[in-house]
C-alpha cells in the first residue's frame, strides 16, 4: 500500500494533472453524453412521430386520389347510362366494356332494378343463385339515400359466377330511361380491393407497426390481422380512433406502448390509423445510450493516455530538475547536463546550472582566499617577530653600549620595546593609524640607530584628528619602509629621505612612504607590482603581502600602489578605506 | 534522450490506432446486431398449393411479423409425399432454424422430426395431427372428433332427425379422417330415426367418384344426406348431385371450404361445411413456437376451433375473412 502510494505520488504533478483534467474530461463528457442523449433521443422521438404522419399523409393521399378516380368513373358510368336516351342496350353495355377494360380494378358495372332484378351487368356473366344482393349494405344504402353516392366497405362479391373476388361496392340510386318514362334503378360498381389492400399491406411502420382503416363507424375496412381478429387471437383497441379524427396518441396498456396515429379520408370518413410501437422508438434510443456509453468510455481512455502522456512531458524534466537539485543539496557541485523540456524548465535548469556554477566558482575562491589569508597572516607572524631584526639591533645596541652611547641605547631599547608593543598589539589584526605610524616610526628610529643616521625622515600626518583615529592593517608601512631603507637609502651615497605621509582623500585613507632613494628600473618596477620580485633580505613580509592583506580584508579597491623612478626615488601609496576607530567593534 | 522519447510517442500512437479501431469495429458490430441477428422459425407443411396450406403460411407470415422472427416455409410439391417432407425437416434443421413448426404427412415424419429435434434440443411443434409425444412442445390443430359431431348434428337438423345417410371417409389425412368418422359414429346412436347405411372410403379420383356416387344412389334410393370428411369427396358428390338433378333431394355436409366447396354452398348443392381454422394454426404455431425458444411455458394442445357454415351466414362479414383469406 505504501509501495503503490509512493507510486503514484498523491501531491505529484502527474497525479493531479492526470486526475483533474480525467475529472474535468469526464464531467464534461457526461455532461456531453446527457445532453446529446436527450437531443438525439427527443430527435428521435421526434422523427418517429413525423415519419408516422408524414406515411399515413402519404397513404391518404394515396387513397384518396385513387378513391377520387374511382368515384369519377362511377360518374363516367352514370354520365353514359343517363345519355344513353337513344342507345341500343348493346350499344350501352359496349361503351361500358371500354371503361371495364381500361380500368382493371373494375370487378363489374351492374344495374339492378329496385326491387333486386339485375338489368344489365358488364362484363357479361351470370347471375348466382342466392345472392341476397337486396339485402346487401350496397343495395339497401342505394334505395335509402338515393342522392348520395355509397361506397360500401370491402366485402366478397357473390353476385356473378366465376372467382369470388373481394370488392368495395360504388352504388347509387340513377334514374334509367325506360319504355314507360324513367325507371329508378341501382346502379353499381365494383372496384376490386386489392388496390387498396396492397397499398395499405406495402405500409410498414418500424418493424411490427401496421396501419389499419376503419369507416365511421368502426367496422374494419382494412387490417392486416382481420382475420385474427375475428377468430379472437387479437383485439384492436378501436376506441381512441372513433373518439378522434386527427392527431397522434400514445395508448397505454399492460405490456406495450403504442403510438396511435390517425387521419380521416373526408370523402368517405375512413379512418386512416397508424399503429407504431414505443418499444422500437425506445430501442432507437437505447442504441444511441448505448452508443454514447461506448463513446464516453473511448474518449475517456484516451483521454487518459493522452493525459499520461502529457503530464510525464511535463513533469519528467522537474522531477529531473528536483533530482540535480538534491545532488547539489548533498554537495555535488559537479557539472550535469542540462534538461531538455518545456521552454520553462528548459530556462529553469539553465538558470540553476548557472547558479550552481557560480556557487561553485565562489567556494573555490573562497578556499583560495582562505589559503592566501593564511599564508600571508603567518608571514605577518613571522614579521611581528623577526629574529634577524632583532639580532641586528641587539648587535647594534651593544655596540653602543661598548661605545658608551647610554642616550642612544635607552632610545632604542624604548623604541624597540614599543615596536614590539604595538606588533603584537594582543593578537589584533586592526589597529589605529595612529598605533601604525607609531610602529613605523619606532622602526625607522632603531634603523636610524643602526645605520648612523644615514638618512634622515619625517612623518606627516594631514587632518590628524580624523586620520589617526581610522583604522588599519597592523604593520602594512613596516614592510615598505624596510624596503626603501634596504633598497633605496642603504646603497646611496648621499643622505637619505623617508617620508611617511597620511591623509584622507577621496573618502579614502591614503598611507604614503616616499623615499628619494635608488629607485627602481621600470622591469623591477613591473616585476614588483606582478608581485614576482622578492627581495632575499628584510623581514621577508614582501610588498605582495601588504597587497594582498589589504585586499582580502578591504576589498579590490583598496591596495597600493608604486611610482617609481631610477635615481629619483619611490613613492608608495597604500589606500585603505576610511574606517574609524569607534566602528572597530564592528569589524 | 530522443530517442527515448521518440519511442514513447510512437507506443501512444499505436495505443491510439489500436483504441480507434476498437472503438469502430464496436459501434460498427451494434449495427450488425440490429440488422441481422433475427430467429428463424421453419415451418414444413404438408403441401406447397391448396388454400388451406396457404392460409396457415398466411398465419404463420403474421406472427413472423409480430413477433420479429423469420419465417422459412417448406412444403413438398404433392400431398401425401412423406418421403420429401422428411427430407425437408432435415434442411430445415441443416438451415439453422431455432424452432421447428411441422404437419407430419404422417407418423414417420413426426418421429424423424422429434428425432432430430431432439438430437439438437430444438423446439418442435406440430401442427393438424393430434398426439401425445412430450418431445412436442404443442400440438396446435383441429379437434377432428368434434368436428365430426359438428357435421352429424347439422346432418340431423337438414334431413330433420330422420332418413338414411352415408358417411364418406378418405385415404387421405388418415389419422384426422378417422377422429372425425369417431365423432360421426359416436353420436349416431342417439338419432333413432337417422340410419347410416354406408360407411365407406371414396375413390380420390376425380373421375371415378362421379361413377361411385351414382351407383351409391342408386343403391340407396332413400339415401337423404352425405357427410363428406373431406373436401375433394364432398365437391366430387356435389358435381355429380348436381349433374343428376338430385340436388334437392340429397344434403351434403363438407368439411374445409375450398373455392369449389363454397360456390356449392351458394349454389345450394352442398348444405353446410365445417370449416377448421388454418389461419389460427399458423399464427398460433409460430407464436407458441417462439415463445417455446424463448423457455416460455406453451400449452400442450391447443385446439384452433371449429365452425360450421352455410348459405345462411357464409357472407357474415365475420365469415367472408374466414373463408375467403385471400384478397385476389
Amino acid at each position: 500500500m505504501k509501495r503503490l502510494l509512493t507510486v503514484i505520488k498523491v501531491k505529484g504533478i502527474q497525479f493531479i494533472i492526470t486526475t483533474s483534467f480525467t475529472l474535468v474530461t469526464v464531467l464534461v463528457m457526461l455532461f456531453v453524453g446527457v445532453m446529446l442523449y436527450g437531443k438525439f433521443a427527443q430527435t428521435a422521438e421526434q422523427n418517429a412521430y413525423l415519419h408516422t404522419q408524414q406515411i399515413l399523409e402519404q397513404v391518404k393521399y394515396n387513397l384518396d386520389s385513387y378513391l377520387n378516380g374511382m368515384t369519377q368513373i362511377f360518374e363516367l358510368v352514370d354520365d353514359k347510362i343517363r345519355r344513353s336516351k337513344g342507345l341500343t342496350a348493346d350499344k350501352l353495355s359496349e361503351q361500358l366494356e371500354t371503361i371495364v377494360e381500361t380500368r382493371k380494378d373494375i370487378v363489374s358495372i351492374a344495374v339492378f332494378t329496385r326491387e333486386g332484378t339485375l338489368l344489365a351487368t358488364t362484363p357479361s356473366k351470370v347471375l348466382r343463385q342466392n345472392t341476397r344482393l337486396t339485402e346487401q349494405s350496397w343495395f339497401q344504402k342505394a334505395i335509402e339515400d338515393p342522392t348520395n353516392m355509397n361506397f360500401s366497405l370491402p366485402h366478397i362479391q357473390n353476385l356473378f359466377k366465376g372467382e369470388y373476388t373481394w370488392v368495395v361496392s360504388m352504388s347509387r340510386e340513377i334514374l334509367l330511361h325506360g319504355p314507360d318514362g324513367e325507371i329508378p334503378t341501382v346502379l353499381l360498381v365494383d372496384v376490386n380491393f386489392k388496390e387498396i389492400d396492397d397499398l395499405c399491406q406495402r405500409v410498414g411502420l418500424g418493424k411490427k407497426g401496421y396501419v389499419y382503416i376503419i369507416d365511421l363507424v368502426g367496422n374494419i375496412v382494412y387490417h392486416p390481422q382481420q382475420q385474427l381478429i375475428y377468430a379472437g387471437l387479437k383485439n384492436e383497441n378501436r376506441s381512441l380512433p372513433l373518439k378522434h379524427s386527427y392527431g397522434s396518441y400514445v395508448e397505454e396498456t399492460e405490456d406495450e406502448a403504442r403510438l396511435i396515429t390517425i387521419k380521416t379520408i373526408d370523402q368517405l370518413g375512413w379512418k386512416i390509423i397508424g399503429v407504431s410501437y414505443m418499444d422500437e422508438i425506445v430501442t432507437t434510443k437505447k442504441e444511441i445510450s448505448r452508443f454514447i456509453f461506448w463513446l464516453l468510455i473511448f474518449v475517456i481512455v484516451i483521454v487518459l493516455f493522452v493525459l499520461h502522456y502529457l503530464s510525464a512531458k511535463i513533469s519528467r524534466p522537474i522531477k529531473l530538475l528536483e533530482r540535480s537539485m538534491e545532488k547539489v543539496e548533498q554537495g555535488d557541485f559537479s557539472e550535469s547536463e542540462p534538461i531538455r523540456g518545456s521552454h520553462e524548465v528548459e530556462q529553469l535548469s539553465l538558470r540553476f546550472h548557472l547558479m550552481v556554477a557560480k556557487v561553485r566558482e565562489l567556494m573555490h575562491q573562497i578556499i583560495r582566499e582562505q589559503e592566501a589569508k593564511r599564508k600571508s597572516e603567518l608571514e605577518v607572524l613571522q614579521a611581528q617577530i623577526n629574529p634577524h631584526f632583532l639580532y641586528n639591533t641587539l648587535n647594534s645596541v651593544v655596540r653602543m653600549v661598548g661605545n658608551g652611547k647610554n642616550e642612544d641605547v635607552i632610545t632604542t631599547i624604548t623604541s624597540l620595546s614599543k615596536l614590539f608593543r604595538i606588533s603584537l598589539s594582543r593578537g589584533k589584526n586592526i589597529i589605529t593609524v595612529r598605533e601604525e605610524l607609531d610602529h613605523a616610526r619606532h622602526y625607522l628610529i632603531i634603523q636610524k640607530m643602526r645605520y648612523k643616521q644615514k638618512f634622515e625622515y619625517e612623518i606627516v600626518v594631514e587632518n590628524e584628528d580624523e586620520v589617526l583615529n581610522c583604522l588599519t592593517l597592523k604593520l602594512l608601512l613596516q614592510p615598505i619602509v624596510e624596503n626603501a631603507i634596504y633598497h633605496g637609502i642603504e646603497h646611496l651615497a648621499d643622505p637619505g629621505r623617508i617620508r611617511i605621509f597620511a591623509a584622507i582623500i577621496d573618502g579614502k585613507v591614503l598611507l604614503q612612504v616616499s623615499d628619494n632613494g635608488l629607485g627602481m628600473s621600470p622591469d623591477v618596477l613591473a616585476q614588483v607590482k606582478a608581485g614576482f620580485y622578492k627581495s632575499e633580505e628584510g623581514s621577508g613580509v614582501g610588498i605582495q603581502n601588504v597587497q594582498e592583506r589589504i585586499r582580502l580584508t578591504f576589498g579590490e579597491q583598496y591596495g597600493l600602489e608604486i611610482a617609481s623612478e631610477q635615481e629619483e626615488g619611490t613613492v608608495v601609496r597604500v589606500w585603505i578605506p576610511r574606517q574609524v576607530a569607534e566602528e572597530r567593534d564592528r569589524l | 534522450m530522443r530517442t527515448a522519447a521518440g519511442k514513447r510517442f510512437t507506443v501512444y500512437g499505436l495505443v491510439f490506432l489500436v483504441a480507434v479501431t476498437l472503438f469502430y469495429s464496436c459501434s460498427a458490430s451494434l449495427t450488425d446486431v440490429v440488422v441481422d441477428k433475427k430467429k428463424t422459425v421453419a415451418l414444413i407443411v404438408r403441401m406447397k398449393h391448396g388454400d388451406y396450406w396457404r392460409t396457415v403460411k398466411l398465419g404463420a407470415e403474421m406472427a413472423a411479423k409480430e413477433y420479429e422472427r423469420n419465417l422459412n416455409f417448406y412444403a413438398p410439391d404433392y400431398e401425401e409425399d412423406a418421403q420429401r417432407q422428411m427430407e425437408l425437416v432435415q434442411q430445415a434443421i441443416a438451415d439453422g432454424s431455432e424452432t421447428i413448426v411441422v404437419a407430419p404427412s404422417d407418423e414417420r415424419v413426426l418421429r424423424e422430426a422429434i428425432k432430430l429435434t431432439r438430437e439438437r434440443a430444438i423446439p418442435i411443434l406440430v401442427l393438424d395431427t393430434v398426439g401425445n409425444d412430450s418431445a412436442v412442445k404443442s400440438y396446435i390443430g383441429t379437434d377432428n372428433y368434434d368436428m365430426g359431431r359438428k357435421a352429424f348434428e347439422k346432418m340431423v337438423y337438414l334431413i330433420e332427425k330422420k332418413g338414411q345417410i352415408v358417411l364418406l371417409g378418405t385415404d387421405r389425412i388418415k389419422a384426422n379422417a378417422k377422429r372425425r368418422e369417431q365423432g360421426v359414429l359416436d353420436l349416431l346412436p342417439r338419432e333413432m330415426q337417422v340410419e347410416l347405411v354406408a360407411n365407406e372410403n371414396a375413390p380420390s379420383d376425380k373421375k371415378q367418384i362421379g361413377e361411385w356416387t351414382r351407383e351409391l344412389i342408386r343403391k340407396h334410393p332413400q339415401l337423404k344426406g352425405v357427410i363428406a370428411l373431406d373436401s375433394s369427396t364432398a365437391i366430387g358428390v356435389a358435381e355429380e348431385l348436381e349433374s343428376s338433378g338430385l340436388r334437392d333431394k340429397v344434403k351434403i355436409v363438407a368439411i374445409d371450404s375450398p373455392p369449389e366447396v363454397l360456390e356449392y354452398l351458394q349454389e345450394g348443392i352442398i348444405s353446410a361445411t365445417i370449416i377448421q381454422k388454418p389461419l389460427s394454426m399458423g399464427y398460433l404455431g409460430v407464436k407458441y413456437a417462439v415463445e417455446a425458444s424463448n423457455g416460455e411455458a406453451v400449452p400442450s394442445l391447443v385446439d384452433t376451433g371449429t365452425k360450421v357454415i352455410d348459405r345462411e351466414n357464409m357472407f357474415w362479414s365475420e365469415n367472408q375473412k374466414l373463408l375467403f383469406p385471400f384478397v385476389k
